[in-house]
């Protein structure tokens, strides 16, 4: 800057010399010439500076969150990729030839969406505290509540015989998070209120466009909500119902290119109309009912299941049934039942093995005694009588010997015995 | 020198002051039209620097070319069996032929009104054309949602380009609501859906439950049956490898009818018995009398 400077002087430094050897002659106009020489000095600087200034006031810094567009006489400037001005320092042409547009690209901004909810008092809106509980009208003001209709079920149509065209009533409230995604296409065709003296066009941007934003997206829920019926909006498929209107709302974003992408679209709420509450309380309360009698009969069917035949039953059931399960598998899997089915396997598996052990243990006995018996039949034959009557008579309680009276036809004998009262009467 | 720099100086402000005077700007989101004496004489829709003569003589006017949101009042129409019906409608509109709105419209605030007009026409008209069921429908195919906005569109498109030199956008229908009267009955079916559903609720859960516990008895009895058949056919097995060792009894059956008849009657009378026996039975005759034995030869 000073070097600048000091050359402008030099330049002028002949054109000093040649007016002071003439002021000589003249002190008056010397003394005139002197002040015009330090004003013009003077009036040059000022230029000089004024142009620096001019200059210097190109310099633009862009945020990292922005991007800008440069408009030369009016046009965007540059050509592809260069038309977007990324974060840093920029210079351009002062004004008026080049003007720069920031835009915020980055930035994502949420939009609550509370038209589909019915009509609240300031402060009824009020998240906490006591809320004095105004009983909900009849109806609906179509101008001050808001809801969206959906379409009501098939099977309904017969019970109404409305041609179909039942529906029903819900309330939701939303919120949706978009930013701008395509700086140019946003500049050239969104409206924003013109910026106010000290403001900047990023700061006009959100208030500009939400009306229209807002408008887009209850196009976009009214026009998906149709599609679905009350139990789906209320109870299914919220995240579908949600995408669908993120869907619908893109594709009206992208028809007017407008250069905003919707991030995302939250369903925040949805409620059944308040004048229907107590069907629906009764509704939910039906279900839960239904669901605890369905749990509940499970749990029966498992405890009965369990008794009968273990964990395992309803696997062994099924290979019973299932004719290309192999044998092995099958026996592997009679072996791992439980409870009174096993009982009477076990029962089975008790009487076959006695069986044969008594039959087995017979035949070992008449074997062994057999060769004897040959021999010496009437011997062996009385050892034995004689011993099953020792036996016998060793375990009886009690022991009576009676003579028979020859001769005497219908005599009789009694006998009193006297229950031993340390006997109980055997289980059955 | 100093005169010339002067010159250049006064020169060049001049010539800003000119340049000023005789051009203008019309940048990207704008169209601009020029009229001579009053008259338009030029529309110009491309961003750019254009001259044009001193004012009194041509004027500039220009007219900001993005994409507004209007919305119509919300209204009550009828669809086409006269069910009543409240619909909003917006457009997000733009000035597309600047000489044509210069001529017919002129202001943003006066497009507004007459775009009012307009779309409450073709909303009567095209809504007019459907019916209910084509809104709002059980059966999702038959919804022509969509559709009826698009019809919408092109009706009024049509009519703004050429008469106002507007261009829509978009139409949508941004609130479909039902008079206070008819919510009222929606209402009233609302209840009476939710009450026979939660009827069938009930009487579908009850159902499931009872086929559940039905189900878990037929297969506890299934189950058993199975067990029980397999516990026979174990018996049974038991029985026959037992019938083997009795083809050993066969040796000799008397004798071993009378081993088995004593192994009974051990066991029977094994505990509690009273046994009452005449005296005249081995060996209790030997309480009578002495045998009369002798040795054999």
């Amino acid at each position: 800057m000073t070097k600048e400077n000091n050359q402008d002087n030099k330049d002028f430094q002949p054109q000093f010399a040649i007016e002071s050897s003439r002021a000589e002659l003249d002190a008056a106009g010397k003394s005139l010439s002197d002040a015009l020489r330090i004003s013009f000095v003077i009036l040059k600087i000022i230029m000089i500076v004024l142009v620096i200034v001019f200059l210097a006031s190109g310099f633009r810094t862009v945020e990292p969150d922005e991007q800008a567009i440069v408009l030369r006489f009016g046009k965007i400037h540059g050509i592809g990729e260069e038309r977007l001005l990324g974060p840093g320092l920029h210079w351009i042409f002062p004004y008026p030839i080049d003007k720069i547009i920031k835009i915020p690209v980055a930035k994502k901004v949420n939009l609550p969406i509370n038209s589909f909810w019915y009509f609240e008092t300031a402060s009824e809106m009020l998240p906490k505290g006591p809320k004095p509980t105004r009983p909900p009208k009849d109806e609906l003001n179509p101008i001050k509540d808001g809801y969206c209709i959906t379409r009501s079920e098939q099977q309904s149509q017969t019970i109404a015989g409305f041609s179909g065209s039942d529906y029903n009533i819900v309330h939701s409230k939303w919120q949706l998070t978009y930013k701008i995604d395509d700086p140019e296409r946003f500049f050239k065709n969104t409206y924003t209120d013109d910026a106010k003296p000290g403001q900047s066009y990023a700061d006009v941007i959100v208030k500009s466009i939400n009306p229209l934003l807002q408008r887009l997206f209850e196009d976009a829920v009214v026009t998906a909500l149709v599609n679905y019926t009350i139990d789906e909006a209320l109870f299914l498929s919220q995240g579908r119902i949600s995408r669908h209107v993120q869907k619908l709302l893109q594709e009206k974003l992208d028809a007017i290119e407008s250069g905003i992408a919707a991030v995302s679209v939250q369903l925040i709420e949805m409620k059944w109309p308040r004048q229907v509450d107590a069907a629906f309380q009764a509704s939910i309360t039906a279900s839960n009912a239904s669901a605890q009698a369905v749990s509940e009969a499970k749990g029966y069917a498992e405890n009965t299941l369990n008794e009968a035949g273990g964990p395992i039953a309803e696997e062994l059931l099924a290979a019973l049934e299932d004719e290309t399960v192999s044998k092995q598998e099958k026996e592997f899997l009679w072996s791992q039942l439980a409870g009174a089915a096993q009982e009477k396997l076990y029962q089975a598996q008790a009487y076959r093995t006695k069986v044969v052990e008594t039959a087995k243990a017979d035949a070992e006995y008449l074997q062994k005694l057999l060769p004897e018996y040959r021999k010496r039949p009437k011997l062996v034959v009385h050892e034995i009588y004689q011993d099953a009557i020792e036996y016998v008579l060793n375990n009886a309680d009690e022991k009576m010997i009676i003579q028979p009276s020859e001769g005497t036809v219908g005599s009789e004998i009694r006998i009193l015995l006297n229950r031993d009262p340390t006997i109980k009467p055997k289980a059955k | 020198m100093k005169n010339i720099a002067i010159t250049i100086f006064i020169v060049l402000i001049v010539a800003v002051m000119a340049i000023y005077l005789v051009s203008f700007q019309v940048r990207e989101i704008e169209s601009a039209l020029v009229t001579t004496f009053g008259k338009p004489t030029r529309e110009i829709t491309e961003p750019g620097w254009y001259f044009k003569w001193p004012t009194p003589i041509q004027r500039v006017y220009k007219f900001d070319s993005r994409m507004r949101v209007f919305e119509a009042d919300i209204g009550e129409t009828t669809t086409k069996a006269a069910v009543p019906i409240i619909v909003n409608t917006y457009v997000v509109w733009k000035i597309a032929e600047p000489l044509e709105f210069f001529n017919a419209v002129g202001t943003v605030k006066e497009a507004e009104s007459k775009l009012l007009s307009q779309i409450s026409d073709t909303q009567n008209k095209v809504i007019g054309r459907h019916s209910f069921g084509e809104f709002v429908n059980s059966d999702p195919a038959k919804i022509q949602f969509k559709q009826i906005e698009e019809e919408m569109l092109t009706d009024l498109k049509q009519t703004v380009r050429t008469d106002y030199g507007i261009e829509i956008k978009t139409l949508g229908i941004k609130q479909l609501k039902v008079s206070e009267d008819v919510s009222k009955d929606v209402f009233e079916r609302m209840r009476a859906e939710r009450n026979r559903k939660t009827e069938a609720t009930i009487a579908e859960g009850n159902a499931e439950a009872t086929k559940i516990k039905t189900d878990a008895d037929s297969k506890k009895t299934e189950l058993l049956a199975a067990a029980e058949a397999r516990a026979k056919a174990k018996r049974a097995e038991g029985d026959a490898e037992a019938a083997k060792y009795y083809e050993m009894l066969e040796e000799d059956p008397e004798f071993a009818i009378l081993l088995r008849n004593l192994e009974a009657l051990k066991k029977i009378l094994k505990e509690r018995a009273t046994v009452v026996i005449p005296a005249d039975a081995e060996p209790f005759k030997l309480l009578k009398e002495m045998p009369d034995i002798k040795p054999k030869k």
